[in-house]
C-alpha cells in the first residue's frame, strides 16, 4: 500500500502548497507579484527576429 | 486494487497540475499588428546601411537593445532614431503580447542586446552589459 501512496505524496508535495496568511484584515497584506522571464526562451525569439531582419546578410 | 487506483488517480492529477515553468517558455510575436510588419520591414530595409554605418564606427550597438551614436553625423543620428523607433515597437509587442509585465523592457532589451553583441561583426563597436564599450 504504501509504495502505492509514496510517489504521488511526493509529488504533492513538488507541485506545491496552499499558503495561507493570518492577520489584520484593515491592513491588507501586498504582494508584489514578478513575472519571471525565461532568457533562453526569449534569446532564441530575439536570434529569430534578428535573423529575419538581416535577411542573412550577417 | 482500490490503493492502486487511489494513486493512480493521484498520480495523474498531480502531472496534470504540474507547472508548465518546466518547460522552456516561448516568447513571440503572437500578433502580427501592422506597426509590428511597419517597424520590421522597415528594419529590414535599412539594414544594409546600418551595417556600412557600423563598419565606419559610426554608429555601434549600445546595452540596450539599441543603437548610438558614436561619431558625429546627421545621417547616422536620423538612422539611430528610426532604427531605435523601430526597435522599441517590437519589443513593446513582445513585452504586450506575452505578458511580461512592467519589468519586461528591461530583460527584453538586455536580452536583445546580447543577440546584437553575438551578431556584431569584427571592428564593430558594442557596448558590454557593464557600459564600457569596446569593439568586437
Amino acid at each position: 500500500m504504501k509504495k502505492y501512496l509514496l510517489i504521488p505524496a511526493m509529488l504533492t508535495l513538488l507541485v506545491g502548497c496552499t499558503v495561507k496568511t493570518v492577520g489584520d484584515p484593515n491592513r491588507p497584506i501586498t504582494i508584489n507579484a514578478n513575472v519571471i522571464v525565461d532568457i533562453r526562451g526569449l534569446k532564441n525569439t530575439a536570434t529569430s527576429i534578428e535573423d529575419m531582419v538581416s535577411g542573412g546578410q550577417r | 486494487m482500490k490503493y492502486k487506483f487511489l494513486a493512480a488517480f493521484t498520480l495523474m492529477i498531480c502531472m496534470m497540475s504540474m507547472p508548465f515553468s518546466l518547460q522552456a517558455e516561448t516568447y513571440d510575436i503572437k500578433e502580427m499588428t501592422p506597426e509590428v510588419k511597419n517597424a520590421l520591414d522597415a528594419r529590414t530595409a535599412r539594414f544594409g546601411e546600418l551595417q556600412s554605418l557600423k563598419a565606419q564606427g559610426i554608429i555601434g550597438e549600445n546595452n540596450g537593445g539599441l543603437v548610438e551614436v558614436r561619431k558625429s553625423s546627421p545621417v547616422g543620428s536620423g538612422l539611430a532614431q528610426e532604427e531605435n523607433a523601430d526597435r522599441m515597437v517590437i519589443y513593446q509587442a513582445i513585452i504586450n503580447q506575452n505578458g511580461l509585465g512592467l519589468n519586461g523592457l528591461g530583460k527584453v532589451q538586455a536580452v536583445f542586446a546580447e543577440v546584437q553583441r553575438d551578431k556584431a561583426r569584427s571592428g564593430d563597436f558594442i557596448q558590454l552589459p557593464s557600459g564600457q564599450w569596446t569593439q568586437k
